[in-house]
């Protein structure tokens, strides 16, 4: 087995901010027209100069302390010097570790399952603005991102497998969403660069991939290639690739006619900022509740299980959701833990996860979960049809209370509803869906289990065809 | 009305606007007059606001006439180096790669000048984005001295020191990287001041390299230099490497005749004084010959003077200038005539090309620092010379933090050599960087350094220079306005 | 001893397109230039750290939006839709 080393470089923007980094417009830059967030100092225009904005220093920080960063009494920026044309200035403002000045973040650990991770350093820099390739005749530049606050997370290459990245990443998510320094749900909010080594190989670096999502398929792609030339003995050579997110491939870079060389030094236009003990400790005292910390409190209030308790911390809006819940019925916190983790999760869009809010499209809130656990603990309605309320409330946003009594009310003649009914009784009847195959007489049985589940509502009618129909497709 | 106004002080054109002497107008049209009509000559102007000017001389005789509130500069003509933005007025920097260029805001020192109700009557030369010491490299073509049209005004704020000395403004600002305002005050015998480091806001002013720049004031008179730094100094939000200080618990918003900074007083009662023998001995003797006689004069005084040396001297040209070029090839680095510049029109190019084609445009002298600026900063040079360079200035800063222990301000020539002739040194650009032995060391420390017109020899002039401790401006003034007055050479050239 | 191509290099660096005579001319100047600041050499790097001026993070700016009146970028000649035009990138 040859051992496959991945490392990290993930960005991420620091959309909690009112302001850019270095000056005062506004860091929501999305949905803007182009060029109508700008101002002297972020369109590079000559003789401005880097205003820092003293949260974002704040915010850098705090994420170094939770990824378990040392952070320095000092610290400066340098510039990196080359050439783009989404570089207003033609550098880029950014921290570099060099003769005992450190970036913001240095030499950190993240545990996530029972692996963990050792961080490199945590730097703040500058985003770029944005080219939008219109013709093959030219480029059209929107600078409306350019100087939007970025934090640079980078690890040393200790994953083994891409499933491991996407834990990791899952953790670092979850951590940002808990400092409430940015959304990470925001189109292009977080962006990774990865980079891959075969045991004692070149190591190729992947750019531009645009979504946590797909870091895993593209390390998978990129092992995979280099794998297969290795065994086919030809040479993998030491470059960057991009991640082409269309065709899920790693292609080549257009090859650099000459290497770069971005001759760093330190920015002369911003002071050096004093932390220290002071600044660190109020800061340890803001500090809102981590993950980690959020997760042994989970076990310890609520006795949930590790398993459900790593489900919801790993999703800030999944965890806030269950709070919310138990704080309206607190009860049965693990039954309602149980709810979200094994039957709601099931109603979210996964494509979903990474664009907007993890529950949108789904008109389910706090309030109609904790009426849901509180009629099942009071033997209202049985698992079943819990199971069935909890499908309507999601698209509807009825209370459960109000979807039992038009249940009770007449006779149910939703397809949807009576489809649920007979979908949990295939599952738990197994034999007698086997028999009914056989014998069409036999689905008379299940009607009867249905009738039951539906406390007999369903229409008969109704639930016998879509009975058969189910039999008839079932292989 | 005397109509000689032009001559004035910018002390007396304040007061004598704000006692009804003379209006505002009558004062500006004179100078526009002036500049009209010696400017062709002088070359000192890149742009000339006249309408501006006079607009602004209107509604100053308005206010004073309606008995409302003028700043302290009210009237006071004003000459801009061209690498300070002015909002609305073309800002250039003498450089292809600016042309047309029109800033949308005000450096700081702008706002607080316009504050206090200054005329800025135009935009004054200086060699391509402060790159060198005779402002023959400007693409305007080079400012001449007001002493003699035949020699260098110096740089590079040429257009900054001859328009005063050429009585076209009563004061200009100039900037001084590495003695680019004291070089051509000395050459044209006129005052400047180089400030702290800190001391005054470097929001709009056009980066050549950021460590060692400070934007500083050019007049006829220690005093009126003075009344300048009072309107200009301070912390400024826009600028985070601007300090601050003890003098100033005042509000700089604050109007300047309300509340002054800086005081005039003569004051050179048990000042002690050091000669920088390095420097005096290393100079022209025609020029070390006026800076004895002044410092003779000066010493018979209740002041002490003593010879003392500088050692790390030996390693200030070498430092300045790597620390100059690198800060430099990554400042102009956003010339790249995409978002401003000359016309030009980048589709069908690919980017590389584009990038690399356009800027060959800047001139042969400031191409020639980036280049250099840029191997000084390469993975290979990095340790060998950016970061000495680094280590080089503190050692100096440290020397010199040593020596004003001992003394309250060092004195030393402002420059080596009398002003020459245009061309002479033009093509060895080592021996251009060499005149700037004198001047570097302000920078470098981040100290204030002032020269003073001391003499002539041969009919050019010699400039006095005067360092004090950073933030010592006040102790500089008080030395600088005593020389002033012991060695009193003010006269203007006959043009 | 400063070579043509190291100054053709550099120039790529700083993007500027040289000529023959330009790199021709920079390579003799430029070596004599860099000559004399091989005395730094005598320098040692155990001295002191730089001093720069220095702030506390309470004194940086706040963030606060202050929205830019006017356009930045007004003059700027080559504009599309409000995008700004520039070269090719491929
Ligand atoms: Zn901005």
């Amino acid at each position: 087995m040859v051992e496959v080393k991945i490392g990290l470089e993930i960005h991420c923007q620091l959309t909690g901010l009112q302001s850019k980094l270095f000056c005062s417009c506004q860091c929501d830059y999305r949905g803007k027209a182009p060029n109508t967030n700008i101002c002297p100092i972020c369109s590079g225009l000559p003789g401005t100069l880097p205003l820092l904005n003293q949260r974002a220093v704040d915010f850098a920080s705090m994420i170094s302390l939770a990824l378990g960063c040392k952070v320095p009494d000092k610290v400066m920026f340098y510039r990196k010097n080359y050439f783009y044309p989404d570089l207003p200035k033609n550098f880029q403002i950014t921290q570099y570790n060099a003769y005992g000045i450190t970036s913001i973040g240095v030499e950190g650990r993240v545990d996530y399952g029972i692996k963990s991770t050792k961080i490199r350093r945590v730097q703040l820099e500058e985003d770029p603005g944005r080219l939008i390739y219109d013709t093959s005749f030219y480029t059209l530049i929107d600078y409306n991102r350019a100087g939007v606050s970025l934090v640079e997370i980078v690890t040393e290459p200790d994953f083994a497998e891409p499933k491991d990245v996407r834990m990791f990443l899952n953790k670092i998510t979850s951590i940002i969403e808990h400092l409430g320094v940015g959304d990470t749900k925001l189109d292009g909010s977080v962006r990774c660069d990865v980079n891959v080594s075969l045991e004692g190989g070149k190591r190729v670096e992947i750019k531009n991939v645009g979504s946590f999502r797909d870091v895993e398929k593209a390390l998978g792609y990129e092992i995979t290639r280099q794998k297969t030339m290795s065994v086919r003995d030809i040479e993998i050579k030491s470059e960057t690739r991009h991640w082409d997110e269309a065709r899920k491939v790693t292609k080549q870079s257009r090859a650099k006619e000459e290497e770069e060389d971005y001759r760093y030094f330190p920015e002369p236009d911003i002071p050096t900022i004093v932390l220290g003990n002071e600044f660190l400790s109020s800061l340890k005292a803001k500090m809102p509740e981590l993950p980690d910390e959020r997760k042994i409190r989970f076990l310890r209030e609520y006795e949930l299980s590790d398993h459900v308790a790593q489900v919801l911390i790993d999703n800030k809006e999944l965890a806030d959701f269950f709070e919310s819940t138990v704080k309206i019925y607190s009860s049965s916190p693990n039954e309602i833990a149980n709810w979200i983790v094994s039957d709601l999760l099931g109603f979210i869009d996964d494509s979903k996860r990474e664009e907007g809010s993890l529950f949108s499209g789904l008109r389910i809130e706090a309030k109609h979960m904790a009426e849901l656990v509180k009629m099942i603990d009071q033997n209202i309605i049985n698992r079943n049809i819990a199971k069935m309320i909890l499908g309507q409330i999601t698209k509807t946003g009825e209370m459960p209370s109000y979807v039992l009594d038009k249940m009770n009310a007449s006779l149910i003649d939703s397809k949807a509803i009576i489809s649920e009914a007979i979908e949990s009784i295939f599952n738990s009847e197994k034999s007698a869906v086997r028999d009914a195959k056989q014998n069409p007489n036999a689905a008379n049985f299940l009607l009867g289990k249905v009738m039951q589940l539906t406390g007999g509502r369903a229409d008969p009618k109704i639930a016998l065809n879509l009975i058969k129909t189910k039999l008839a497709v079932l292989e | 009305m005397p109509n000689h106004l032009y001559r004035l002080t910018a002390d007396q054109v304040a007061s004598g606007i704000k006692n009804r002497d003379f209006s505002a107008q009558e004062y500006i049209s004179q100078i526009l007059e002036r500049i009209e009509k010696i400017d062709l000559k002088i070359n000192a102007f890149v742009a000339v606001d006249k309408q501006g000017a006079a607009e602004k001389a209107r509604s100053i005789d308005k206010r004073i006439h309606d008995g409302e509130h003028t700043g302290g500069l009210a009237g006071v003509a004003l000459g801009i180096k061209d690498n300070i933005c002015t909002k609305g007025l073309k800002t250039t920097c003498a450089s292809k790669m600016l042309e047309g260029y029109v800033p949308p805001y005000d450096a700081t020192v702008i706002k607080k000048l316009k504050e206090n109700d200054a005329i800025i009557v135009g935009k004054l030369n200086l060699d391509e984005f402060a790159m060198g010491s005779t402002t023959e490299y400007s693409k305007y073509g080079p400012t001449r001295n007001p002493w003699n049209i035949n020699y260098v005004a110096g740089g590079s704020s040429g257009g900054s020191a001859a328009s005063v000395a050429a009585l076209e403004c009563a004061m200009s600002l100039g900037s001084d990287t590495g003695g680019s305002v004291r070089c051509p005050a000395s050459f044209c015998s006129v005052v400047g001041l180089k400030p702290t480091y800190g001391c005054v806001s470097r929001s709009g002013l056009i980066s050549y390299s950021n460590s060692l720049e400070q934007i500083g004031p050019v007049g006829k008179t220690v005093s009126d230099v003075v009344m300048l730094m009072n309107a200009i100094a301070g912390t400024d939000e826009n600028d985070q490497t601007t300090r601050t200080t003890a003098i100033e618990t005042i509000p700089n918003t604050m109007s300047l005749d309300r509340i002054p900074k800086y005081r005039l007083h003569q004051n050179n009662r048990n000042i002690r004084v050091g000669l920088v023998k390095e420097l005096v001995e290393g100079a022209d003797p025609a020029v070390s010959k006026c800076i004895y006689s002044a410092v003779d004069l000066f010493s018979r005084s209740d002041c002490k003077c003593e010879d003392t040396s500088m050692k790390s001297i030996e390693y200030a040209l070498a430092s300045y200038y790597t620390i100059a070029m690198a800060e430099a090839s990554s400042n102009l680095a956003r010339y790249d005539n995409i978002r401003y510049g000359f016309d030009s029109n980048p589709e069908e190019y690919e980017w590389n090309t584009y990038f690399a084609k356009v800027r060959n445009n800047f001139g042969e002298e400031v191409k020639r620092r980036i280049i250099i600026g840029s191997y000084v900063l390469s993975a290979g040079y990095y340790g060998k010379y950016y970061l000495k360079a680094q280590k080089a200035r503190e050692m100096i800063k440290q020397e010199v933090k040593s020596l004003f222990e001992k003394y309250d301000v060092l004195i030393a020539p402002t420059m080596p050599i009398l002003p020459f002739k245009f061309g002479e040194k033009i093509d060895d650009p080592l021996k251009m960087y060499q005149i700037d032995i004198d001047t570097v060391v302000a920078n470098l420390a981040g100290i204030p350094a002032i020269s003073i017109p001391v003499g002539f020899s041969d009919c050019l002039p010699v400039g006095l220079q005067i360092m004090a401790n950073e933030m010592e401006e006040q102790t500089l003034f008080d030395v600088a306005s005593s020389f002033e007055s012991i060695v009193d050479i003010h006269k203007s050239p006959e043009i | 001893m400063i070579s043509k191509d190291e100054i053709r290099h550099l120039g790529w660096l700083s993007r500027l397109e040289l000529t023959d005579s330009e790199l021709d001319r920079y390579a003799t100047q430029i070596d004599e230039i860099i000559s004399y600041f091989d005395k730094l050499d005598n320098v040692s790097l155990t001295g002191s750290d730089p001093a720069r001026s220095i702030k506390k993070v309470s004194e940086l700016r706040n963030d606060n939006i202050h929205v830019f009146e006017g356009d930045p970028l007004e003059f700027s000649k080559n504009r599309k839709d409000g995008f700004v035009k520039g070269p090719r990138m491929v």
